[in-house]
C-alpha cells in the first residue's frame, strides 16, 4: 500500500505541484489548507508523513507540529516544515516544536522528494 | 509531469494574494489592525515566492525573495510600516502584478521597462535591509548526474540521537535512503547501546549502523542523506579520501564489543571481507607454530596500514580489559556463600523466636513489629537462596555428549531434546543430580529406544528421541528423562519380579507397582548384558541418590509408545517449610509440601498390628512414629493422623499433636547418625529445642515393606 502524505499550505498551487510530484513518485498525498484544517484531516488517517508551512492563516505551522505532538496517534509522525532562508528563527522554532526535517522555499518538485524520501520510501 | 492545471491555479492564487496585499497596505494606517495586515502581506509575499519556485518562476522569486526579507523585518517590529514604505510596497505589489502577468502570458523574460523597473524597486528596497545585501541563495542542489565510472568503497558509521523516533524519524529509512544512492555493500546494526530490557524504552533509539556503501556520489551528498538528524546523531563517513588516521579514529570511537581483530576492521571499512577472508586462508594454511598474527600478514600484505592495525589491536585489548572488569557475576567461594545461607537460618529461627515471645507477652506494637521483621527475613532469606539457584541448562547440555557417545556406540540414532533449560536450582542439588541424570538417560538410550529395524517394523521414525525438561511444579522441580522407545513391558518385570523372589507369583499389582519393581535392587531385565547397563548398577542406586536429595522417583510408561522418568526435587536443601507434630516431648517436622490432610482420631486407633484406616472409602495404611522412634511417655488419648502424599500414594503418620506450619532450616545430621531410616535432618526451634526432620520417602517404605517393629536398640534416637 502506498505511503500517506498530508500537505498542509494555504497556496492551492503549491499543494497542487507538490502533489503531483509526490503522486508520480508512488505516494498518495492528502491536502490540508490550514493547520486547523490540517487537524481534522488527520482524524484517524494513517499518515506517514507531515509536509507543513510556517505560515498560514488560521493556525500557523508551529501550532500545528505542537498539536500534533500531542495526539498519540500521530506523535511519532515525521513533518517536514517549509521554511524560508528569511525565517532561521521560525526553522528553529519548528525543530523545537519536533519538526526535525526541513525544505527551504522557495523549493523544486525534485528537491522535495529528495528529502520526503529520506523520511519516508513510496 | 503536468503542470498547466497546476500553473493555472498559481496565477489566480497569486492574483487572489496581490489583491489581499493591496487591501492590507492601503489599511495599513488603520492601527487596530496593523499586525493582521502585515502579516497578511508577508503571507502573500511568502506565498506566491514559494509556489513560483516550484513552477521555475525565477524572476518573480528573485524579486519576491528581497521584498519578503523587508516584510520579515517590518514584521519583526525592526521596520516601521511609514507612508514611504507603504507606497514602495504598493510599487512592489505593481511590479509583482505585471510580473504574474507576463508569466502567465508565457513570457519568461520580461521586457526591459519592467526590469528596470524591478531593478530599481529592487535597489530601493536594499536600503530597508541596512546596507546587507540578501542574495537569493541558489536553489539548484538537486542532484547533478554522477559519473557512473568511478564508484568508489565509503564506510558510513552512524550511531542515531536518542530521539530520533520521537523525532519522529525512523533510523531504517535512512539506510534505505542510502541505498538509493548506490549499492549497500554490508550493513551491521549497533545495538550494542541496548539497555537490559526491564530499563528499555521503546520510544528511545539506542540504534546504530555500520555501512558499507558502493556509490559514485559525492561525500556531501553521503552525508546530506542525515541531514534531518545530524544535530543529534554522530555521524562519520570515511571514504577514498580518509587517511589511516581517519580510521584510527573510527576504531576508537567504536562501541565496545568482543570482536576479533579481522572483524574489527572489516566493520569499520577499512578492510574488505574478500581481503580478510584471504589473509585467514593466508593464516591457516602456514605450518603450525608458523603463523603469523593476523595483523602482522595484513600489514606484510599491504592490505591494511599497520597504524591501523594497530588501532585494531588497541581497542580488542581495550574491549578485553573492560569486559573482564565489568563481569555480569561476581565468583563467591561457596563456603562463604553456605555461611551466609547459614546466618540466615539462624536469623530466621531467631525471628521466629521473637515472634514467639511476643505472641505469648501479648504486645501489640511488638507483634506488628515482629510481624513487618519476619516479612523482611523472609525476603532476605529468599535472596540468600536465590544466589545458590543456578540453571539447569548447563547440566543438561553435558547430556549432548553422553548421546552421541552412548548412541554411536550402540549404533543407534538419537536426537537429545531439551526444553526447561532455564529453570534454576539449587547448586547443590544440580551438582548431585548429574548421576542419576546420566543413569536415567543412558537408560533410555540402552533399554528404551529400540533398534532401528524394530522401529520401522513399528512405523517409527528412524531415529529415536530422549527428552531431558525441567519445570517448577507447585514448590518443586521436576526433572523429566523420556524417550519415545519401546516403554516397560509389564509382562516381563513381573516375571523378573517373580523370578527373583521379589512379588509371589498370585500377587496382583497395578501398573504403577509394577513399574516401581524396577527401582528394586538387583533389577534388570536387559535381555542382554551390554557394556552400559545391566551390570547391576541399577535403577535402585538412582532411586537412593534422588531421595537423598529429598526427592522422589515416577515412572510412567505406554507400551510400544516411550517411557517418562520424572524426578521431583525440592527447590533447595537448606530450608524447608515444615509441619511440626509432637509425640510426646519430642517434636518431629514432616516438610509440608508432602502433607496432604489430617485427621483427629477421636474414637481411637485399631488396634497394634491393624495399621490401616478407612477413609472415605479409601484404605490408609498408617504406621505409629511412637513406635518407630521408640518414644515413651505422653498421654495418648487422643491421637491425630497426618496424611502424607509420597509418588502418588497417601499414608498416614499417627502424633500425638498437631502444632501447625513453621519454617525450618534444615541442619545435617552428625556423621554418627547419618545411617538412621527414617529421619532426614533436625532443626531448632524458636525455643531452642531441637527437633527431627522426618524422612518420607524412608518410612513409606517401611510401610510397604511391612516393618512395623520398632528401629534396632542402636539405631534408636532418644530426643
Amino acid at each position: 500500500m502506498a505511503k500517506t502524505i498530508l500537505i498542509v499550505d494555504d497556496s492551492a498551487s503549491l499543494r497542487q505541484v507538490v502533489s503531483i510530484a509526490l503522486k508520480g513518485a508512488g505516494y498518495d498525498v492528502i491536502e490540508a489548507n490550514d493547520g486547523k484544517d490540517a487537524l481534522t484531516k488527520l482524524n484517524g488517517t494513517k499518515i506517514h508523513l507531515i509536509i507543513s508551512d510556517v505560515n498560514m492563516p488560521n493556525m500557523d505551522g508551529i501550532t500545528l507540529v505542537k498539536e500534533i505532538k500531542q495526539l498519540a496517534n500521530y506523535k511519532f509522525t515525521p513533518i517536514i516544515m517549509l521554511t524560508t532562508e528569511a525565517e532561521e528563527s521560525k526553522k528553529q522554532a519548528g525543530q523545537a516544536a519536533g519538526a526535525k526535517a526541513w525544505v527551504v522555499k522557495p523549493f523544486k518538485p525534485d528537491q522535495m522528494l529528495m528529502a520526503v524520501s529520506k523520511l519516508v520510501l513510496p | 509531469m503536468n503542470l498547466d492545471q497546476a500553473l493555472e491555479t498559481f496565477f489566480a492564487e497569486a492574483r487572489e494574494l496581490l489583491q489581499a496585499m493591496e487591501d492590507a497596505l492601503l489599511a495599513s494606517d488603520d492601527a487596530d489592525s496593523a499586525e493582521d495586515n502585515v502579516n497578511a502581506i508577508f503571507r502573500a509575499a511568502h506565498t506566491i515566492k514559494g509556489s513560483a519556485g516550484l513552477f521555475g518562476l525565477d524572476g518573480i522569486v528573485a524579486f519576491t525573495h528581497v521584498l519578503e526579507s523587508v516584510l520579515d523585518r517590518v514584521r519583526a517590529g525592526e521596520l516601521g510600516l511609514d507612508a514611504d514604505l507603504t507606497s514602495l510596497l504598493l510599487s512592489c505589489r505593481d511590479q509583482l502584478c505585471a510580473l504574474v502577468e507576463l508569466a502567465a502570458q508565457g513570457i519568461a523574460e520580461p521586457d526591459v521597462a519592467t526590469a528596470t523597473a524591478g531593478a530599481d524597486l529592487v535597489q530601493r528596497l536594499s536600503g530597508y535591509l541596512g546596507g546587507e545585501s540578501v542574495p537569493v541563495k541558489a536553489t539548484a542542489q538537486v542532484a547533478q548526474p554522477a559519473a557512473r565510472s568511478d564508484q568508489v568503497h565509503w564506510h558510513v558509521s552512524v550511531r542515531f540521537g536518542r530521539d530520533t523516533l520521537r523525532n519522529g524519524m525512523d533510523p531504517v529509512s535512512f539506510v534505505r535512503y542510502l541505498a538509493t544512492l548506490g549499492e549497500l555493500v554490508h550493513v551491521e546494526t549497533i545495538a550494542t547501546g541496548l539497555p537490559e530490557a526491564a530499563a528499555m524504552d521503546p520510544e528511545t533509539c539506542y540504534l546504530g549502523f555500520e555501512i558499507g556503501l558502493r556509490t559514485a556520489v559525492t561525500r556531501e551528498r553521503i552525508e546530506d542523506v542525515f541531514v534531518f538528524v545530524k544535530d543529534d546523531c554522530d555521524l562519520r563517513v570515511l571514504g577514498p579520501g580518509n587517511t589511516a588516521d581517519d580510521y584510527v579514529q573510527l576504531i576508537r570511537s567504536m562501541p565496545d564489543e568482543d570482536t576479533r581483530l579481522g572483524e574489527i576492521l572489516v566493520s569499520c571499512g577499512s578492510l574488505s571481507r574478500e581481503s580478510l577472508d584471504l589473509a585467514l586462508e593466508q593464516q591457516s594454511v602456514a605450518p603450525k607454530g608458523m603463523a603469523h598474527p593476523l595483523g602482522e600478514i595484513l600489514v606484510q600484505r599491504g592490505t591494511v596500514e599497520p597504524k591501523v592495525v594497530e588501532a585494531g589491536l588497541e581497542k580488542q585489548r581495550q574491549t578485553r580489559e573492560r569486559r573482564t572488569q565489568e563481569g555480569q557475576s561476581v565468583r563467591v567461594d561457596a563456603t562463604k556463600l553456605d555461611q551466609l545461607i547459614d546466618l540466615v537460618g539462624e536469623l530466621v529461627i531467631a525471628g521466629s523466636s521473637v515472634g514467639m515471645i511476643g505472641q505469648k507477652a501479648g504486645i501489640s506494637e511488638l507483634n506488628e513489629a515482629v510481624s513487618t521483621l519476619a516479612r523482611l527475613v523472609e525476603g532476605v532469606r529468599d535472596r540468600a537462596l536465590q544466589l545458590r539457584m543456578v540453571q539447569i541448562g548447563g547440566t543438561f547440555n553435558r547430556f549432548k555428549r553422553v548421546v552421541h557417545d552412548v548412541s554411536r556406540e550402540l549404533g543407534k540414532d538419537i536426537d537429545l531434546l531439551i526444553s526447561g533449560e532455564d529453570t534454576e536450582l539449587d547448586k547443590t542439588v544440580v551438582e548431585q543430580i548429574n548421576d542419576p541424570l546420566t543413569h536415567l538417560v543412558r537408560n533410555s538410550i540402552d533399554h528404551g529406544i529400540e533398534s532401528a529395524a524394530e522401529r520401522a517394523t513399528r512405523g517409527k521414525p528412524a531415529k529415536g528421541t530422549v527428552r531431558l525438561n525441567a519445570y517448577h511444579d507447585s514448590g518443586n522441580i521436576v526433572i523429566e528423562v523420556s524417550d519415545d522407545g519401546g516403554g516397560l513391558k509389564r509382562e516381563r518385570i513381573l516375571a523378573k519380579a517373580v523370578e527373583r523372589g521379589l512379588i509371589a507369583p498370585e500377587q496382583t499389582l497395578s501398573d504403577s507397582e509394577v513399574y516401581d519393581l524396577i527401582f528394586e535392587p538387583g533389577f534388570s531385565t536387559a535381555a542382554a548384558v551390554t557394556n552400559l547397563s545391566g551390570r547391576g548398577v541399577g535403577l535402585d542406586v538412582v532411586k537412593r541418590n534422588v531421595a537423598a536429595l529429598r526427592g522422589s522417583i515416577e515412572v510412567n510408561s505406554d507400551e510400544g509408545k516411550g517411557t517418562s522418568f520424572k524426578v521431583h526435587l525440592p527447590l533447595t536443601l537448606a530450608i524447608i517449610d515444615g509441619f511440626l507434630v509432637r509425640i510426646a516431648d519430642s517434636t518431629f517436622v514432616v516438610p509440608l509440601d508432602m502433607v496432604d490432610e489430617c485427621l483427629e482420631m477421636e474414637r481411637g486407633l485399631p488396634p497394634t498390628g491393624r495399621d490401616y484406616l478407612n477413609v472415605r472409602g479409601q484404605v490408609l495404611p498408617f504406621v505409629r512414629l511412637r513406635d518407630v522412634f521408640g518414644v515413651a511417655g505422653g498421654s495418648q488419648l487422643r491421637q491425630s493422623i497426618v496424611v502424607v502424599k509420597q509418588a502418588g500414594k497417601r499414608f498416614g503418620l499417627v502424633v500425638d499433636t498437631l502444632l501447625g506450619e513453621a519454617q525450618t532450616v534444615i541442619k545435617p545430621l552428625g556423621k554418627m547418625f547419618q545411617g538412621l531410616k527414617g529421619i532426614s535432618g533436625s532443626t531448632i526451634l524458636g525455643d531452642g529445642k531441637v527437633a527431627l526432620i522426618l524422612d518420607i520417602p524412608a518410612l513409606v517404605e517401611r510401610v510397604e515393606h511391612g516393618e512395623t517393629a520398632t528401629l534396632g536398640k542402636k539405631d534408636r534416637l532418644v530426643a
